[in-house]
């Protein structure tokens, strides 16, 4: 389905795509710090503490200070590593990242009623374009372990292979379960298709079976088994120290943050909001992103409040989960989801 | 290590600076995957020579060294250091004194019980686990600090007596203090119990058997999670503990659950004889009256003799073995520490298990490695 733009506009588009792209990016960054900001605080109040609260109002500027220390750190390569792995791999993984960006609509406006996704691209297939991407960051953290030459490092990374094996596959049929019942592999579609009922009450399981899955693609706790810090010091990360740090330490929270926008915009009805508000001539240029926006944030926070409310579970465990628990149950909700797109069809 | 390795195995360092440890060894593992295959324990690193330094300072200078054997139990090592001497010298401490020592004691044990359970939480992912305990821990270090005005090397006690009467309004600053902590290792306790991943982590992980446990020596709560009910504080008492009430806690599974499970109902039995010991403490002298023991000791010569003198660490069983040459210092002091025993238990468990319970395995059994290599 391709969205109809005024004429006068139709010449300008690769400009406005241009500049959309850019702002995203520049957007995201701040999102990042913002999570980071919101990691700290909400972990503080987890484990009552008071958080940053020095550095700026809130210790809103604390990462400001954090960005300028690793900015300015010697950047150490350790002996006998692979310059070619060790050096390029954050760069991959921030390009995956981005790449996987462009996919994801990260709002909408409602100009005199015609509805305009703000996505830098719109791709029929962009839920399969979105899923490659993501499953292409691992290969990063592999070039980071391998590359480094450290023994934590490489079993950090056999970890995280052993945890994507097992939780790529559930995470690919519970949105294959999602798009056969929409009849779409668009997001921007799949997101509209929510308008009357978001699909988490259609499929509760799916949406639990991906939200799981998720967090386990993310290495988030109780699956950050790659840098779990009491066994590998960091696991796949501790060789990199300075910006190479701060890269991926931010390609981990921009990762997350794309994570909460699919999962808002795949079962928690996207931006959606009613007609007398989208028709509106104001309110229909921010309601829908700030819904939006709200949501992924309360997605976010339940994210990051997970980390600091959980032990870790065994990679072993971890993978068992996978195959054992949550591969049946996505299986299940992939016959049901067929049924309901049926019956919902019919 | 190196000969018997096999093709697809590697060996990997732990330490002597990781954060698994409880202090600076090394533990040289060889895996197989994750799989640990063999796994080899290098002590050493933290070496201090405290039972030479003894040799060399008066009794009374001993006192502050063997706060140093290990500063989270500096009150426990003294109660050794001390009561060897005073079977030397027989004498006894009056009964305000012994009360006010089992106080201080029992404060030892919660605030290193606390810690250990807050760093076998971080050791298995719970980081929140150590903010909490650290939380209630604050409290009772104040407590202690409030009696010898330091939180970790105190000098307190004395020979035949403690340096220091309690302060005025103790306990009813204590007793808040003890009821909040009640209901904490009731949220602990519930925490363990209900959390699915805890258990999954702890339950049947490091299963140490009755058997192996006594043929190594390992005390406290890693022998008494075996089943073993051994508690120098029963089997052997010193100071008033034969006139308080108390019991023994012991669990059968020898798993990580049952050695934290333990530590959590030591923390309310602990409880339990401070309440009696606020309780009943009696009034009187901190001194035995008629003697020149007192709060500024002179030079003191020690009569000619050997001793052993044990105590129930808040680890296990800390011992000394002490001669006298009937001068003002100790011929030779021998430490009998419960770390380093239960430390060699660690390599029999964690074969066969993945890195993962190394670190689980580890953080249960709760040491202090500068008191396993003094």
């Amino acid at each position: 389905m391709a969205i109809e733009f005024p004429e006068f506009i139709v010449p300008f588009l690769p400009w406005i795509r241009g500049i959309v792209g850019l702002s995203l990016v520049g957007a995201i960054f701040l999102g990042a710090m913002g999570a980071v900001w919101i990691e700290r605080k909400l972990s503080a109040d987890i484990q009552s503490r008071m958080g940053p609260c020095r550095v700026g109002k809130y210790g809103l500027l604390q990462l400001v200070a954090d960005a300028i220390k690793l900015f300015t750190k010697e950047d150490l390569k350790p002996r006998n590593a692979d310059s070619l792995l060790f050096n390029n791999a954050t760069i991959f993984m921030m390009s995956s990242i981005f790449l996987m960006l462009v996919a994801i609509p990260v709002g909408a406006v409602f100009i005199n009623g015609v509805e305009y996704p703000l996505a830098v691209t719109e791709m029929d297939i962009s839920v399969l374009y979105i899923e490659a991407m993501s499953a292409i960051t691992i290969f990063g953290i592999f070039m980071v372990a391998y590359g480094s030459n450290n023994k934590y490092s490489l079993l950090g990374a056999f970890r995280n292979f052993a945890r994507m094996v097992g939780y790529e596959v559930p995470l690919g049929i519970t949105v294959v379960s999602v798009a056969v019942m929409t009849g779409s592999l668009n997001i921007v579609e799949i997101s509209q298709a929510q308008g009357m009922l978001w699909n988490i009450f259609l499929q509760p399981v799916g949406c639990f079976v991906f939200f799981v899955a998720l967090m386990a693609d993310m290495g988030r706790l109780p699956f950050d088994q790659n840098e779990s810090e009491e066994e590998l010091i960091a696991g796949w990360i501790t060789e990199y120290c300075g910006m190479r740090f701060g890269l991926a330490f931010f390609a981990e929270y921009i990762h997350m943050i794309l994570g909460s926008f699919l999962v808002t915009l795949l079962f928690l009805g996207g931006w959606n909001v009613p007609a007398f508000v989208s028709n509106n001539p104001i309110l229909g240029l921010i309601a829908p992103t700030g819904f939006l926006l709200i949501k992924v944030v309360f997605v976010l926070m339940v994210i990051i409040g997970m980390r600091w409310a959980v032990p870790r579970f065994r990679i072993d465990q971890v993978v068992d989960l996978s195959w054992k628990r949550l591969f049946p149950l996505a299986l299940l909700n992939l016959v049901w989801a067929v049924g309901l797109g049926l019956y919902l069809g019919a | 290590m190196e000969e018997q390795l096999e093709s697809n195995e590697m060996i990997i360092h732990l330490g002597p600076q990781h954060p698994m440890q409880p202090g600076p060894f090394r533990l040289n593992l060889r895996l197989k995957g994750e799989t640990v295959m063999g796994a080899e324990i290098e002590l050493g690193f933290i070496h201090k020579g405290i039972e030479k330094i003894l040799e060399n300072k008066t009794y009374l200078q001993g006192i502050t060294i063997v706060d140093r054997i290990c500063y989270l139990v500096a009150l426990t090592n003294e109660e050794c250091f001390v009561g060897c001497a005073e079977k030397l010298l027989g004498i006894e401490p009056p009964a305000r004194a012994q009360y006010i020592r089992v106080i201080l004691e029992e404060l030892t044990r919660l605030q290193s019980h606390l810690l250990g359970m807050g760093e076998f939480g971080e050791f298995i992912g719970f980081v929140s686990m150590f903010m909490y305990t650290i939380r209630e821990r604050e409290e009772i270090l104040g407590l202690i600090d409030m009696v010898t005005g330091a939180r970790v090397t105190h000098s307190y006690l004395k020979f035949g007596g403690v340096r220091d009467d309690l302060p005025a309004g103790f306990k009813e600053k204590a007793i808040p203090v003890l009821n909040k902590l009640k209901k904490a290792v009731n949220d602990f306790e519930e925490m363990f119990h209900t959390d699915r991943i805890y258990r999954e982590r702890t339950v049947g992980v490091g299963v140490l058997t009755a058997d192996v446990a006594k043929s190594l020596g390992v005390s406290g709560p890693a022998l008494r999670a075996t089943g073993v009910p051994f508690d120098i504080r029963k089997n052997e008492p010193y100071l008033v503990y034969k006139d308080l009430d108390f019991k023994v806690c012991t669990e059968t599974a020898g798993d990580c659950f049952a050695r934290v499970q333990v530590r959590i109902n030591e923390i309310r039995e602990s409880i339990y004889i401070l309440e009696q010991c606020l309780d009943q403490l009696p009034g009187g002298p901190l001194f035995p009256e008629g003697t020149p023991y007192g709060r500024r000791t002179p030079v003191m010569r020690v009569p000619a003799g050997e001793v052993f003198h044990r105590v129930e660490d808040p680890r296990g069983e800390m011992g000394m073995y002490m001669i006298s040459d009937g001068s003002d210092k100790p011929y030779r002091v021998k430490v009998r520490g419960p770390y380093y025993p239960t430390l060699q238990a660690l390599p029999p468990l964690i074969i066969g298990t993945t890195v993962a319970d190394v670190a689980a395995i580890s953080g249960s059994m709760d040491g202090c490695t500068s008191e396993a290599d003094r």
